[in-house]
């Protein structure tokens, strides 16, 4: 049984000029210790479905199971045990961190909060065990977050969500402020965590490379529709949606050496507020067709679990 | 001709819990519609760096402790108040690290672009709103969006507005820190189309602050990569991509992980960055260097900027050496 169940997940937001469809008609699902990677244009939706899922964004449809409860609307007791479980990681910790807590007092937080640790003593040993896990010098207790770089800052976010032990983490670009080599430190330290402790990810993020590196499963997001999701390497090697494979053409490679034949997918970028009927992406793709401007592709098995949702994915793809 | 030089520039802060050397003694130059990356660790000094050009830094507990900044040949350190207000809307634009906080959360995102117009170019409300639009679309954000407020607005949506409202004004040298890396790499590669046309009408030029060597590659004539405060290596491209001579800048271009092999765990530099309230001695890089046991003197001594080939500059011991080696495997005449 999968550990997350997603499915239809629906969130709009109300706007002055209409509903905002944030994340539309999604569905997925995650096997325990797996890593499910989620990449997409920025306002494709990401952050609002890890919301979701953890329930700090309310789903306007559909359903999330979690271990086969269902946990879309839950509240009270059952809303409590979830929120232990499940925890998140943000990109930048700085803006969630509260600026006038220490690190000890930060991380002690969650703690405290749940009521997992009780009593001083306690609180502190579990801190400093903590901060050794995510590999903060003991040193750095009494700082606060200002006083500490991009990558120690991000190791004290890692230490809260992990303080109430978890099964669960939502990571919303946990590395994409952070310089090349401290990010390769953390997702090494994401790692190694999950393999100690059989974590289960969604990993956001914009960034290609890292998602290839840490992801079992890819999920491809556009404009708050799920447009192509499978394995990861699959997902590199044959990439069978037209946004796909503008998106792996785009790619910067750190040399100077590479030829690219950027497939630049020009056109409007359409609204998600009152969404015209058909593919969202239709305005943009150079196959698009009369059926797409006029229905709603839904995502289906192109290949064995590789789901696509393009009413052309076998003609462009000669499947 | 050179638009931006800098030369010595010292910058500390002086906290309760001491003086942080954030930017230690550096020097570099911008050509005119030219574009140079800034590359560096976490903390280095790049956004202070760019914050001091404009100086924007907070004195105290910021302090000028060294150097000077020339903007088309004017020493911006000795800038009249006006004169700097003039240089900064319309010579000189930003774009801030941190989109969140630039943009005000009682505006929509239309009036806060317009606004900006206005400001600089005189013209009709009719006008900017009608350069509003261009500049939304520009950034590919839909124009019937122009009436929300930030917060219906998602980080990388919120970073389009603040690259739109840098560009609105047409700038002379764009300094940006970090300006598409909360964006995904097709509207990136858009973004940065949109920046080299702008270099190529306007002759703009640009200080890019990135984490990204991938976008370096495609945006710049020429990098600079910062360590702990100081400038360790700078060249042109081809000099840091093709000739990386600092163990610094190797250790960067190992971490990457690779678009095209698979591996098991990644390859960071070793160890973490120094404190920057109490940096050490010698070489700042030699606690995490993997060549400075062999040398003594990385711990001793602090390494000059090395020419190792016209242009290309190496602050590293090792060089004093090697730039004897390279020039013979180059075929340099020694
Ligand atoms: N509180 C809100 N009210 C109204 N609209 C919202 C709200 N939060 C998000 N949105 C909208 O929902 C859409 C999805 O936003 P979301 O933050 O999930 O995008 P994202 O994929 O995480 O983007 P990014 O990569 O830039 O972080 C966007 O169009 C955004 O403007
Ligand atoms: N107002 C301040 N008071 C005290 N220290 C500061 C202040 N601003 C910056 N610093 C310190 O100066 C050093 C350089 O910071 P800076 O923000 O310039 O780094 P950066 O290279 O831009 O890093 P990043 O890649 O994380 O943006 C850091 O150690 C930082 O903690
Ligand atoms: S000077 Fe020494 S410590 Fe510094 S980078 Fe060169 S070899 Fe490494
Ligand atoms: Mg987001
Ligand atoms: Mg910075």
């Amino acid at each position: 049984m999968a550990q997350l169940e997603v499915k239809h997940l629906m969130k709009y937001f109300k706007t002055p000029v209409g509903p905002l469809h944030a994340v539309d008609d999604v569905s997925f699902s995650i096997d325990s210790g797996k890593t499910l990677g989620v990449v997409g244009e920025s306002g494709c939706g990401k952050s609002t479905l890890g919301r979701a899922v953890l329930g700090l964004n309310e789903a306007t449809g559909g359903q999330i199971l979690f271990e086969g409860k269902d946990i879309t609307h839950a509240k009270g007791v059952l809303s409590k045990e979830m929120k232990r479980q499940i925890q998140i990681i943000f990109q930048d910790p700085y803006s969630s961190l509260d600026a006038r807590m220490s690190v000890q007092q930060l991380i002690a937080e969650p703690l405290t909060a749940t009521g997992i640790c009780k009593g001083k003593a306690a609180v502190q040993k579990r801190v400093a065990e903590l901060m050794d896990t995510v590999g903060l010098a003991s040193r750095y207790m009494l700082s606060y977050p200002h006083e500490l770089d991009g990558g120690r800052r991000q190791r004290i976010g890692i230490a809260r969500a992990l303080a109430v032990e978890p099964k669960f983490i939502v990571c919303d670009e946990p590395v994409s402020a952070l310089d090349v080599s401290i990010q390769a430190q953390i997702l090494n330290l994401m790692s190694d965590l999950q393999e100690e402790r059989g974590l289960t990810y969604i990993f956001i993020t914009h960034n290609l490379s890292v998602v290839k590196h840490i992801s079992d499963d890819i999920m491809v997001m556009y404009c708050g529709c799920l447009t192509e999701k499978c394995e990861c390497d699959e997902l590199f090697r044959a990439p069978l949606h037209p946004y796909t494979k503008g998106l792996l053409s785009a790619i910067p490679e750190p040399s100077i050496h590479v030829e690219r034949k950027r497939n630049l997918l020009e056109g409007e970028i359409s609204s998600p507020i009152n969404p015209a009927p058909g593919c969202r992406f239709s305005s943009r793709c150079p196959y698009a067709g009369d059926i797409c401007r006029e229905r709603f592709p839904a995502p289906q098995e192109a290949c064995p679990n590789h789901f696509v949702a393009c009413h052309f994915v076998n003609e462009i793809n000669g499947l | 001709m050179e638009i931006l030089n800098i030369k010595d520039l010292k910058i500390s802060f002086n906290t309760d819990t001491g003086v942080v050397e954030a930017v230690n003694g550096i020097s570099l130059s911008v050509g005119e519609g030219e574009s140079l990356g800034l590359v560096g660790e976490t903390g280095a000094g790049k956004t202070t760096t760019a914050l001091g050009i404009l100086r924007l830094i907070q004195c105290p507990p910021g302090e000028f402790v060294k150097g000077e900044i020339f903007y088309k040949g004017q020493d911006i350190l000795k800038m009249k108040d006006q004169e700097l207000r003039d240089m900064r809307g319309a010579e000189i634009s930003m774009i801030f690290q941190d989109p969140m906080s630039a943009l005000n959360p009682v505006m929509t995102i239309g009036e806060q672009i317009s606004e900006v117009i206005l400001h600089h170019q005189k013209c009709t409300k009719e006008e900017a709103e009608r350069q509003m639009l261009a500049m939304l679309e520009q950034v590919r954000i839909p124009a019937e969006r122009a009436g929300e407020y930030p917060y219906q607005f998602s980080g990388g949506m919120k970073q389009r507005v603040i690259i739109a409202i840098a560009l609105a004004c047409h700038p002379k040298l764009l300094i940006a820190d970090e300006p598409t890396t909360a964006l995904d790499v097709t509207i990136q590669a858009q973004v940065l189309e949109m920046i080299n046309a702008l270099k190529r009408t306007n002759h703009t030029s640009m200080l890019l602050i990135t984490h990204d060597l991938g976008v370096v590659a495609e945006s710049c004539e020429k990098v600079a990569i910062m360590y702990a405060g100081e400038i360790v290596e700078s060249g042109s491209v081809a000099d840091i991509f093709d000739a990386t001579a600092h163990p610094y800048t190797k250790g960067l271009f190992n971490s990457i992980p690779s678009i095209s092999k698979k591996m098991d765990r990644l390859k960071p530099i070793e160890g973490m960055m120094p404190d920057p309230g109490n940096l050490p001695t010698g070489c700042k890089f030699h606690p995490r260097c993997p060549f400075a046991s062999d040398l003594e003197t990385c711990a001793a001594e602090e390494p000059i900027a090395y020419e190792v080939t016209p242009g290309h500059f190496v602050r590293c011991h090792r060089c004093r050496s090697w730039v004897e080696e390279l020039k013979v495997e180059r075929g340099v005449g020694v």
